[in-house]
């Protein structure tokens, strides 16, 4: 009992922590921006799985939703899509996305955004990839309302491929519900600085999935990380 | 920014079309630096060295110093 109190207290004072508002979250990005953007140089293999298998010709507007140094939308734009769109809440990551696209020699268009309030058309992507991202998104309601956000905006015929850190990852090995946290990130100077996350329980991500505008076509768990693929709204 | 993604560029607030302002161009279409206004709540959003900024407006003040 007495553990358990103890426990339960740590886990508060993590939470209490680990909950900035939206505009915290963009500014820690923007301060580890560039250190951040160079320790992410490949994208990831389950991502382009997922682009291999879906993109084909009838794909014209991609979008990278937390594009951060725009390794995935590398990625879109390699598989021959039209337009690329890089949305991510740092103006910070988005210059390491534009330096990326110039060493690279790949077009994308940034813009800074809010995953939650989507500054996008309804039906104007026909490929998506939110890696990585839904799970800085500090309060439940942001998470299932960005999900909804990237229905409004994905095609019905369109495809995305949706990604959040779980608790199946092995450093998370003794939790066995979703929580919330914080995880540093060291500076080169030694500067620590938090960041937050939601960490999911595996059957936590498939009910949100579910609940949300999104048509859940199938999901996996991979490498510690929970990938919904999915189609728009219709 | 290129101006012809101004068609699926939207208000975040209300996801109405964005109108371009004041615009400065470079390469033909590049959009550097202009103004994006809503045409139905007439919020404006920066379009700062060619990145729109178009979070809605409480998350978008500047980062204290």
């Amino acid at each position: 009992m007495g553990d358990d109190q103890a426990d339960e207290d740590a886990r508060e004072e993590t939470a209490d922590r680990g909950r900035p508002d939206r505009t915290t979250v963009r500014d820690t990005y923007d301060r580890i921006a560039a250190h951040f953007a160079s320790t992410r140089e490949y994208a990831w293999p389950e991502v382009e799985t997922f682009v291999d298998d879906v993109a084909d010709g009838s794909h014209t507007v991609g979008l990278d939703l937390g594009c951060g140094n725009c390794r995935h939308a590398e990625l879109l734009a390699d598989a021959g899509l039209e337009t690329v769109v890089g949305v991510d809440v740092s103006r910070g990551l988005l210059e390491t996305g534009r330096e990326r696209a110039r060493d690279r020699s790949f077009a994308v268009e940034l813009c800074q955004g809010d995953a939650a309030t989507l500054p996008l058309a309804d039906d104007s992507v026909d490929l998506a990839v939110y890696v990585a991202t839904l799970h800085h998104l500090p309060s439940a309601g942001a998470r299932r309302a960005s999900l909804d956000e990237l229905a409004r905006v994905l095609a019905p015929d369109g495809r995305g491929l949706v990604s959040a850190w779980s608790t199946a990852h092995d450093r998370f090995e003794d939790a066995d519900e979703g929580f919330d946290t914080t995880v540093e990130w060291t500076l080169p100077g030694g500067e620590p600085v938090d960041r937050f996350y939601h960490i999911y329980a595996p059957d936590e991500f498939e009910r949100d999935l579910e609940a949300s505008d999104l048509e859940l076509l199938e999901w996996e768990l991979s490498s510690g990380n929970c990938y919904a693929r999915v189609a728009g709204s219709r | 920014m290129k101006e012809s993604l101004l068609e699926i560029l939207r208000c975040p607030l209300d996801k109405h079309e964005l109108e371009l302002e004041d615009a400065e161009y470079a390469d033909g279409d590049e959009v550097v630096d202009g103004t994006l206004v809503c045409a139905e709540c007439g919020e404006r959003y920066p379009v700062d060295d060619g990145i729109p900024n178009l979070l809605p407006p409480d998350m978008r003040e500047e980062t204290p110093a």
